[in-house]
């Protein structure tokens, strides 16, 4: 009973979320920047001025333009038939197409069977391959002059934060290429201008590469207590020579020497030696008549 | 038949040749006599003559009977190895598997200093610029300064290709100078009873370090690295790659590899190929000229930076918890040399003080800071240019 409490709530909350989130998103397919009158700009591979029709891809993967249907009457929309198996209609990511909009289908894949009318107003729409889902459409006005486009002026935004068209006459005409060019960074230029020595950059530098290293000092520090705890705690566990050493912080070779100690102590098992241990520097004369290389045979070789 | 026909490179040979080979005679004999660096110092040297002999089939040449170039083997190793940056990354691998980070993780304070010493960069750049250098131009002169021969050649090779030969020579003397450009420095900013001063490293010694923490460091450094500045990435995480191939404790034979092999193949050819920039016409100028004294002034002060940040922190410190200034001067990138040089001065003042584990890990965070500065250069300067 309390999963399906917990699940409906999980589910209103989804729902409510998705219905907060009214916000229209740009299509994956935008209808560009069109050119209804080409009298002095871009010309096709025939040499011929045209009008056309720029489509952006305006996502991150290529897509395939093949089999999608171009219109500009709304109740034809299977119009022109983009052809199939054209590797030129494979879209990069963000990349753009063009359409010569000539009448002309049989100069091939990018000439579409349409032309377009200065004179009135242009419907322009890009369906999907079934012939009914609609992609992108576009209106351009009526009286277009001539070498002048219509679309948007950052490629791909078709609409701002409110949901509004942002479709207008274009200052520049860039067929195949992007609608806005930029030109400079701002951040750039106010940088050259304010640093043009790069004083700021070398502080900024020098802070950067100060709070990187003291990150890594907390995370070295941070994570070799935690590592040092965890081990600890586990030998300790154990109950090992190991634990009382992780206790006692002693070295190994120390604990070892006490231990030995102990043993031989309750085990009342100390040698009787006829030599003196001691700490002091023991400085000893050399003589051959001791030498055990004197003394040993050498094997025969 | 006259002398240019016969022997043409006689006849092309002019004094600026004659210089540039004697600068390669001058770096063999420092590598061999003087045992400066001679893995490096060694191929440049003798680079350094087998371009400078005119006509050299090394470079390419135009053939005067057809007008085609005909490709010298120096230009196809420098256009597939530094122009790629590839040798220096596969140099950084290696490094990385070289690097035991255990010190730092016994003594992580030590690490700000490899920060502190990466001063002498920028301010390098700072006097380049006013010298009239070109911001990127300006960078890549200053990062000679990170005592890093792969990093002063990546930030070179993708800012001032141009000026690669002069300072990938000026990175490399100077690492191999360390000994005698830091001592004079260090006396000149210390005191003796500073100079006395003994580190109580014997607890950090002991310090056992989780296997788990060194392999996840190279883990963790690469993502956060990637995280603040992706264009440092090609540096780091190479470095970082060598270094997790080492600790993961499963690819002994690759890590052993990356140490010696792979290590040593690349530096015979990068230092060859960096020759090929040693060129008559690019050296003999007044701009080597500078920019080599502009790489004494960063090394002197990345010193400085260090030394004086050791001092500023003794301000703060208890007597008894003070740190030897000397240790700062480690946060340079020539390693081990560095922290050899600190330990020698400091058993030269006192033979019972032994600076050698503290020295050692400031000296890692300058491997590490090194790198930062190079990435964060990589990241910084294209957009003031």
């Amino acid at each position: 009973m309390r999963n399906l409490k917990i699940v409906l709530f999980l589910f209103t909350a989804v729902l409510l979320a998705s219905g907060c989130s009214s916000k229209q998103k740009n299509p994956a397919w935008v209808i560009n920047e069109v050119m209804v009158l080409n009298e002095g700009s871009y010309m096709d591979d025939f040499g011929q001025r045209n009008g056309w029709i720029e489509i952006y891809n305006n996502t991150a993967k290529t897509q395939d333009l093949g089999g999608r249907y171009l219109t500009n009457d709304r109740n034809n929309p299977k119009k022109y038939p983009i052809p199939r198996g054209d590797v030129l209609t494979k879209i990069p990511p963000h990349q753009h197409a063009l359409f010569w909009a000539d009448d002309e289908p049989f100069n091939g894949t990018f000439h579409v069977n349409f032309k377009l009318d200065p004179t009135k107003e242009n419907y322009i729409a890009l369906y999907e391959n079934d012939g009914k889902t609609l992609l992108d459409e576009i209106v351009i006005p009526a009286g277009m002059l001539a070498d002048q486009t219509y679309g948007y002026p950052q490629d791909g935004i078709k609409l701002d934060e409110e949901g509004k068209n942002l479709a207008t006459h274009l200052e520049r005409v860039t067929p195949s290429s992007n609608n806005a060019i930029l030109e400079e960074n701002p951040k750039v230029v106010g940088l050259q201008e304010t640093d043009s020595w790069g004083g700021m950059l070398t502080i900024t530098s020098m802070l950067v590469v100060f709070s990187a290293l003291i990150a890594l000092y907390f995370f070295f520090k941070i994570s070799g207590n935690v590592a040092n705890r965890m081990s600890e705690r586990k030998v300790a566990k154990s109950g090992t020579l190991s634990a009382a050493r992780s206790h006692s912080h002693l070295s190994g070779e120390v604990l070892a020497a006490i231990s030995a100690a102990i043993h031989e102590m309750k085990e009342d098992q100390h040698d009787i030696e006829s030599t003196i241990l001691t700490i002091q520097h023991v400085k000893r004369n050399y003589s051959p008549w001791n030498s055990k290389l004197q003394t040993l045979r050498k094997l025969p070789k | 038949m006259g002398l240019e026909q016969l022997l043409p490179a006689i006849a092309g040979m002019t004094w600026q040749h004659l210089v540039m080979i004697g600068i390669g005679l001058i770096l063999i004999y420092l590598a061999i006599a003087k045992n400066y660096e001679p893995t490096l110092l060694l191929p440049m040297g003798f680079g350094a003559i087998l371009v400078n002999i005119p006509l050299s089939s090394a470079l390419t040449q135009i053939d005067p009977a057809t007008g085609e170039a005909v490709e010298g083997v120096l230009n196809i190793f420098f256009d597939a190895g530094i122009a790629t940056e590839i040798f220096p990354l596969l140099i950084f691998i290696a490094i990385g598997a070289m690097i035991d980070f255990a010190p730092l993780f016994r003594n992580p304070s030590l690490l700000l200093f490899g920060a502190a010493a990466q001063f002498g960069i920028f301010i390098t750049m700072i006097f380049a610029t006013l010298l009239g250098y070109d911001i990127r131009e300006a960078a890549s002169i200053g990062i000679i300064g990170a005592a890093d021969g792969p990093t002063s050649i990546v930030v070179a090779s993708r800012f001032a290709p141009n000026l690669l030969g002069p300072i990938s020579v000026a990175a490399y003397s100077y690492m191999a100078l360390v000994p005698i450009i830091q001592p004079p420095v260090i006396r000149l900013l210390t005191s003796r009873k500073e100079r006395l001063i003994r580190m109580s490293s014997a607890s950090h010694n002991n310090k056992k370090i989780s296997k788990k923490a060194l392999i996840a460091f190279p883990i963790v450094i690469t993502v956060a690295a990637g995280i603040i500045a992706p264009s440092s990435l090609s540096l780091i995480g190479f470095l970082m790659f060598g270094n997790l191939i080492r600790e993961c404790g499963v690819l002994n034979k690759l890590s052993q590899s990356a140490q010696n092999e792979l290590s040593s193949l690349v530096t015979i050819l990068l230092g060859i190929t960096i020759a090929s920039t040693m060129t008559a016409d690019r050296f003999i100028r007044t701009d080597t000229l500078i920019i080599i004294a502009l790489g004494l002034f960063a090394f002197i002060f990345d010193t400085f930076g260090g030394v004086i940040f050791a001092k500023f922190l003794n301000l703060f410190r208890k007597e008894g918890n003070k740190i030897n200034p000397m240790i700062g001067a480690c946060g340079i990138s020539a390693f081990p040399m560095s922290a050899r040089v600190i330990h020698q001065m400091g058993q030269k003042e006192d033979p019972y003080n032994y600076l050698l584990m503290p020295a050692i890990s400031a000296n890692v965070g300058g491997q590490i800071g090194s790198v930062v500065a190079g990435g964060i250069i990589l990241t910084l300067v294209p957009l003031l240019a």
